[in-house]
């Protein structure tokens, strides 16, 4: 059927438009989405839950650039909100220069939260006490393996420039015996460098909080038990948020379940576009003899 | 003398490298902290920079030129030097020297990152979407039966992270979950196992000496 | 509606709809947006780099170690690779600054230095790491033991693994030919590894779709505040 040739040849900017427009309208009027909580997300949850409260900490490797913020940014809230719900030591740091801002936001947003329903100090997340925000420290190696050995040898000052010795939290944590669970939120190999050159040496337990993108390369490493949990895509975003308002009552803004409407739309949106490529390129092969 | 004495380099710092992971000892394990965090350290640090002299200069070569989009290279370093300097100047937290408050308006590095930076950076990536449908539109074709079978493993996996799938009672979403467990994790595993093998062989090919391309054409 | 009134979200918003105006064509306002966005970001780098690193690692100790100098003259621990404050510092620092050669042709071959010492230790550092993670680690995973057939559904989808990991292996194995026996394990291989294949484009295609819907968002709620 000549006809259905026609499926061959819509313009670019037409499939632009029809990709804007499923986008842009489930975010105006969404639709329900119930997110049930898929078991590595629930793995990096209970992973995050059994660290000893202010005891042990868990670090936060901030490791992704803006060109991954919208998926990896939820994940570092949604951590950031847990840890701190639960009272657990929170170190970050960055493998790469465009993660300092961004951890720098997530801080900001969650500590201006937890402070804000605060009724005195002892609620309150206070720096120094609760969490430290180590910087950044090139090339990745040199933290990956430096905390092994010792944190302020690697960070002799936090990214505000203290005196990382100054620090009330450092007097306890200074290398990876003193830190319970790793977690690296990133949108490349960061991850598997902590569980190669951290865990082999160390034996740090590494969390990760990754792509969609790489996440069919990184379940190996899931089911090996290399990563304690693994958080996958916005998906697994939104799955944490879901956990954490569920278990610990926060209310706050899931950015990451906002978007999930406008992304079931878009995935039947191309599915419907490589069928009809198909069906084109099927009608125009069974016409050429 | 050019080329020996760097492989001569690679080949101690190389066996350096392996050394502190099987030889647990506080002195080795202590010269390693050093040849890290006080030797390489600051030499990448100047890597670094080379990075930055080497994107100078083909901006200036390519004004010099006149080549495609010269005019733009003059934003770039107009961009990169007003930046630099309010960075530099004014602190991390707007706390330097150089003030970063004008009547309200703040204009501190932390700020031009979150508005410039970042908006620009997400909103490159955000048009892969754009192309990747249209890519997907385009060449996405059922020409055999492992295409067809990639396919379906695609729409299997795309459908389970979607309400339809378990709207319409087909627990897709378990069974894009089983498709990640067992032939996505095997197929992965010897991949895996496969580079890791040759990332080793040319690892030890470098250290020895065997593979010199990294020294570059110059004799 | 609720339009935000601060400048800069405005700033963001302009240059977000100047690199959407690229899907239409190319045009000024991409290239401007293009151009800022390598201009800022490496200004950004500097300004890090300077504060987070160049002080604390270099500049501070080796101010330290001068003023220790000049206070109690050169003692040997201003020469000890141990002490934060030391003069051996210079080292490294002579050893960085030989990448600046790659700029002048006739010393250009000097930029191989500083390139050996971390490219060597490096090499040396990935070898029994990466064969750690992932191989060693990787067969003790596939490997069937007693433990792994306590549940049957669990044994049954190991011993799919294990042919899996096995055929994929032997399809990327190219020094014989595939014929026999090797032909078709590698024929089970490639179905391995094209089912692994679409896992990824599905997961591809939800990466790249929750980029774009997190700058359609900004836009949306923080910029004209069409949603709440």
């Amino acid at each position: 059927m000549k006809w259905l040739e026609v499926f061959l040849t819509i313009d670019r900017r037409i499939i632009f438009a029809v990709v804007g427009f499923v986008l842009v309208l489930p975010i105006i009027f969404p639709f329900g989405f119930r997110t049930p909580v898929t078991p590595p997300t629930q793995k990096l949850y209970d992973a995050v839950e059994a660290i000893p409260a202010r005891d042990k900490a868990l670090t936060i490797s901030v490791d992704y650039a803006p060109q991954t913020e919208p998926e990896l940014h939820p994940m570092t809230i949604a951590l950031l909100r847990h840890a701190f719900s639960r009272r657990k030591y929170v170190l970050i740091l960055a493998l790469y220069v465009q993660g300092l801002g961004l951890a720098e936001d997530a801080l900001r947003t969650v500590v201006g939260e937890f402070n804000e329903r605060a009724t005195s100090p002892a609620d309150s997340i206070l720096y120094g006490r609760d969490y430290v925000f180590l910087g950044w420290q090139p090339p990745p190696v040199i933290p990956i393996l430096g905390m092994g050995t010792s944190i302020r040898g690697v960070f002799p000052r936090d990214y505000y420039g203290n005196e990382t010795d100054t620090l009330a939290m450092m007097k306890e944590i200074d290398s990876y015996s003193d830190m319970d669970l790793l977690v690296s939120i990133s949108g490349g190999t960061p991850p598997v460098w902590y569980v190669a050159y951290a865990q082999s040496r160390f034996g740090i337990k590494v969390g990760a909080g990754i792509t969609a993108v790489s996440v069919a390369d990184f379940f190996p490493y899931l089911e090996t038990g290399q990563f304690s949990g693994m958080l996958a895509g916005i998906k697994g975003a939104a799955e944490y948020e879901e956990l954490v308002a569920r278990n610990l009552g926060l209310e706050d803004r899931r950015k990451a379940m906002e978007g999930m409407s406008s992304q079931a739309a878009a995935h039947i949106a191309i599915m419907a576009f490589v069928i009809l490529g198909n069906i084109g390129y099927f009608a125009k092969r069974k016409r050429r003899p | 003398m050019k080329r020996t004495f760097p492989l001569g380099i690679v080949l101690v710092t190389g066996l350096l490298g392996v050394v502190p992971f099987f030889v647990p000892h506080p002195i080795v394990q202590q010269a390693d902290d050093i040849i890290r965090n006080k030797l390489l350290r600051i030499i990448s640090m100047f890597a670094l920079i080379l990075g930055l002299g080497s994107l100078i200069r083909h901006n200036i070569e390519k004004i010099r030129r006149k080549n495609e989009h010269w005019p733009y290279s003059y934003i770039l370093f107009g961009s990169l030097v007003i930046t630099a300097i309010i960075g530099v100047g004014g602190g991390i937290d707007g706390a330097g020297r150089l003030p970063t408050v004008v009547g309200g308006f703040r204009f501190d590095i932390q700020t031009l990152y979150a508005n410039i930076v970042v908006p620009l950076g997400g909103t490159m990536f955000a048009l892969l979407a754009f192309f990747m449908s249209s890519a997907a539109y385009r060449a996405f074709r059922v020409h055999t039966l492992t295409a067809a079978l990639l396919l379906i493993s695609a729409f299997v996996v795309m459908l389970g992270m979607v309400p339809l799938g378990d709207f319409l009672g087909l627990r897709f979403s378990e069974i894009g979950q089983w498709i990640l467990t067992v032939p996505n994790t095997a197929s992965k595993r010897g991949i895996m196992i496969g580079v890791a093998l040759g990332v080793i062989a040319t690892s030890l090919k470098i250290i020895l000496g065997v593979e010199r391309k990294w020294l570059g054409g110059e004799r | 509606m609720n339009v935000n009134p601060d400048p800069w979200v405005w700033i963001a918003a302009f240059l977000t709809l100047a690199i959407f105006s690229f899907l239409y064509k190319e045009n000024p306002f991409y290239r401007v947006a293009e151009y800022t966005f390598v201009g800022v970001s490496n200004g950004y780098f500097i300004s890090l780099m300077w504060h987070n690193v160049a002080i604390p690692v270099l500049v501070n100790p080796l101010r330290s170690a001068a003023a220790q100098a000049g206070e109690e003259g050169l003692s040997p621990g201003l020469f000890n690779p141990v002490n934060d404050a030391n003069f051996l510092l210079l080292i490294p620092m002579f050893i960085g600054l030989l990448y600046l050669s790659r700029f002048f042709r006739r010393v250009s071959w000097l930029v191989r230095i500083p390139i050996a010492f971390y490219l060597g230790y490096y090499m040396g550092l990935s070898i029994p790491t990466i064969l750690e993670a992932s191989v060693l680690r990787q067969i003790r995973g596939t490997i069937l033991t007693q433990e792994t057939f306590s549940d049957w559904a669990a044994g049954l989808w190991a011993v799919v693994v294990l042919v899996g990991v096995v055929c994929t292996i032997i399809y990327f194995f190219f020094s014989r030919e595939h014929k026999g026996v090797l032909g078709a394990a590698s024929k089970v291989g490639i179905v391995f590894v094209m089912v692994g294949f679409g896992a990824s484009f599905g997961y591809t295609v939800m990466a790249r779709i929750a980029l774009a819907i997190g700058r359609i968002i900004f836009l949306l709620r923080d910029w004209i505040g069409l949603i709440q």
